[in-house]
């Protein structure tokens, strides 16, 4: 971090990214595709069952299409997020788009592993230089999230802003010692929602009149959750920073006591305050006297 | 030849149980070695420790929540983490039940993850294993049905072990099941932070306890086992050997899987003695010289390509390993360094010259 950036008295304690397994979730879906890929490719040339796949040259091509789409769809449903759907649906359109272009249909077999294996890489690339693009800077009065591949984004946070800190440590978080920390502020930045709905309808009334009446409910239960651009995502050591975090939180907040202390202190101002009113009025009142008592 | 009443009535049942007892030492045994050989690479591999202890605990927990579920208690809180399991029951069940779910969490985990593998092998083999018929129901007879049940389990098991296919699918998934059980079969674990001592009987002093607990529930036990042997005599059948011998194929099964496990860790904890970037080279030589003969061997098929592919892959992995070792670091004591000379100037001061 430059120097000029630091406010006066302030100093950084840590500088941090993402640890690189902190992205499992996007780096698992190219691993997908490099297992599925390398499977189609043994299944249509070594396995006992590639004669399923020697009737017509397009059966390679169909049933990784259709296993990857079949993936897409079960992990946007379980993620809600259709973005994976769609990731899985413009590989899967591209590997055919070439394929057709290159007349390599025939040899779809060894082109659906080597296109696979390209496609992952690509991503995996991808996702490094998306977790390299975060950083977060954690001084003595605030933390800064910094991040963007290409547009550039910025969150500034005072500790004294944080009302709560949610912290979360997967399973591979826990073997590999990071973990999410997510400082919730005043204005509610940090928090998510889940959202449930159910509906249902009848149709009474078959012939001619008909009666359609829909019902429903849902609910929403309101959740840590920020982009990781906003958040301390799979920072490490985990349990290091949390401390750090919650120290700083408690050194910026102020205590019950403290707070006596600050009341005590502003009361004795007062009483100050009107010390001096009344004695700069005794003094007024003084020379008054005085510059009536020469003239008499 | 005349059998003795005795024999049949009072030994022969004992002999299959004998049989299981003295694998499952065996089993013990490893598990304890693997434990250890686990603390010695604690410093430098926390990652890979943390995750032998998060299966360890997965299986210790499923199993007490299989225990749970059998004896109906059902489970009301589940939870998993790399340092700590914890199953509750819904219903709290006192006696023979309570008892019960102990067992499965004492004694589940060095069999409960190896039916699983147990069930694969069958699955990916295709085929079953040839049972010994008895003839007479002895002590000896038994012990050596049992015996020889398990030696065609063993012969069947190490000949796909031998022959397996690391460019299958199906057997390098099995390959992969064998070594992340072998890490987990373990009821305890070494905990989150390294413990400088281990304790080796931590797992029988918790099995006795147990048993010392209810000493009825065992001879309950005992007489089932002594019940089903002599329906097994009157049956004319082998079911009891059978049943007991499937225990010793799950101890089998649990050993080749440790043993395996071993071999990893001795490597992880051999190569860390070598340089930085050296300490790959056997990694590399594993996966490259089985590939490389693989593909020598597409091109020019010979009989057994995939034992002698698994045999080279293992033997040019040893060689690089001792190659590194004498000449990366100084383990044979081939690099001789000179000797600090001292000159005694006293009788507790020396003087370097």
């Amino acid at each position: 971090m430059d120097q000029n950036d630091l406010l006066e008295n302030e100093h950084v304690e840590k500088i941090l990214s993402p640890h690189p397994l902190s992205f499992m979730k996007l780096q698992s879906l190219c691993l997908f595709l490099i297992i599925w890929g390398v499977l189609v490719g043994w299944l249509v040339n070594f396995s006992e069952y590639k004669d399923l796949f020697s009737g017509n040259e397009w059966f390679p091509l169909l049933a990784w299409g259709l296993v990857l789409l079949l993936v897409g769809i079960i992990a946007s449903l379980l993620t809600i997020r259709w973005s994976i759907f769609f990731l899985y649906l413009g590989v899967f359109a591209g590997g055919v788009g070439l394929m057709l272009s290159q007349g390599r249909l025939v040899d779809s077999g060894v082109f659906i592993p080597f296109y696979s294996v390209a496609v992952s890489i690509i991503g995996f690339l991808i996702v490094e230089l998306y977790r390299r693009s975060h950083k977060y800077i954690i001084s003595n009065l605030r933390i800064i999230f910094k991040g963007g591949v290409v547009t550039k984004r910025e969150r500034t946070l005072r500790y004294d802003k944080i009302t709560d800190i949610n912290a979360k440590q997967g399973v591979l978080g826990q073997i590999f010692g990071f973990g999410t920390i997510i400082p919730i502020s005043q204005s509610g930045f940090g928090l998510g929602s889940d959202q449930s709905f159910a509906a249902g309808g009848v149709e009474l009334g078959t012939k001619k009149a008909g009666f359609l009446g829909i019902f429903g409910g849902g609910k929403e239960v309101q959740t840590p959750r920020a982009r990781s651009y906003y958040e301390l995502h799979g920072v490490h050591p985990y349990k290091e920073i949390k401390h750090l975090v919650e120290n700083m939180v408690q050194e910026n907040v102020i205590t019950p006591y403290q707070q006596e202390q600050v009341a005590v202190q502003k009361e004795q101002v007062d009483v100050q305050k009107q010390m001096r009113d009344l004695l700069k009025k005794q003094i007024g009142s003084k020379e008054e006297q005085e510059e009536e008592e020469p003239e008499s | 030849m005349t059998v003795s009443p005795v024999d049949v009535v009072i030994f022969a049942p004992l002999a299959p149980l004998f049989g299981v007892l003295l694998f499952w030492f065996i089993q013990l045994v490893f598990i304890e070695s693997q434990k250890y050989l686990l603390s010695k690479i604690w410093d430098r591999h926390k990652p890979l420790c943390r995750f032998t202890n998060f299966l360890g605990i997965l299986y210790q927990t499923i199993c007490h929540a299989l225990g749970y579920t059998l004896t109906k208690s059902g489970i009301s809180n589940f939870y998993v983490s790399i340092n700590y399991g914890k199953v509750a029951p819904k219903k709290e069940k006192k006696g023979m039940f309570e008892w019960m779910s102990n067992s499965f969490l004492f004694i589940g985990p060095f069999f409960i993850p190896a039916v699983l593998l147990l069930i694969c092998f069958f699955l990916i083999k295709g085929s079953g294993v040839d049972i010994a018929q008895s003839i007479e129901h002895t002590f000896a007879e038994g012990m050596i049905n049992f015996g020889t049940n398990l030696y065609a389990f063993s012969e069947s098991l190490f000949g796909f072990l031998a022959n397996i296919d690391l460019l299958h699918p199906a057997h390098l998934g099995f390959l992969m099941l064998l070594i992340f059980l072998g890490m987990g079969i373990r009821p305890s674990y070494i905990g989150e932070e390294k413990r400088r001592k281990v304790n080796m009987l931590y797992d029988l002093q918790n099995i006795q306890v147990h048993i010392l607990h209810k000493p009825l529930y065992i001879l309950i036990l005992f007489l089932m086992a002594y019940i089903l042997s002599y329906i097994s005599v009157l049956l004319k059948t082998n079911w009891y050997t059978v049943l007991f011998s499937i225990f010793g194929w799950l101890s089998i099964i649990a050993i080749v899987a440790l043993f395996i496990t071993h071999l990893i860790i001795l490597l992880i904890k051999t190569t860390d003695e070598f340089p930085r970037y050296w300490r790959h080279l056997p990694y590399l030589t594993i996966f490259l010289s089985y590939i490389l003969m693989r593909i020598v061997f597409y091109f020019f098929p010979i009989d057994h390509l995939r034992t002698v592919s698994l045999f080279v892959m293992v033997l040019s992995t040893i060689v690089v390993v001792f190659l590194l070792l004498k000449y990366k670091t100084n383990k044979f004591k081939t690099v001789t360094k000179m000797k600090q000379l001292r000159v005694e100037d006293g009788p507790k001061r020396s003087i370097r010259k």
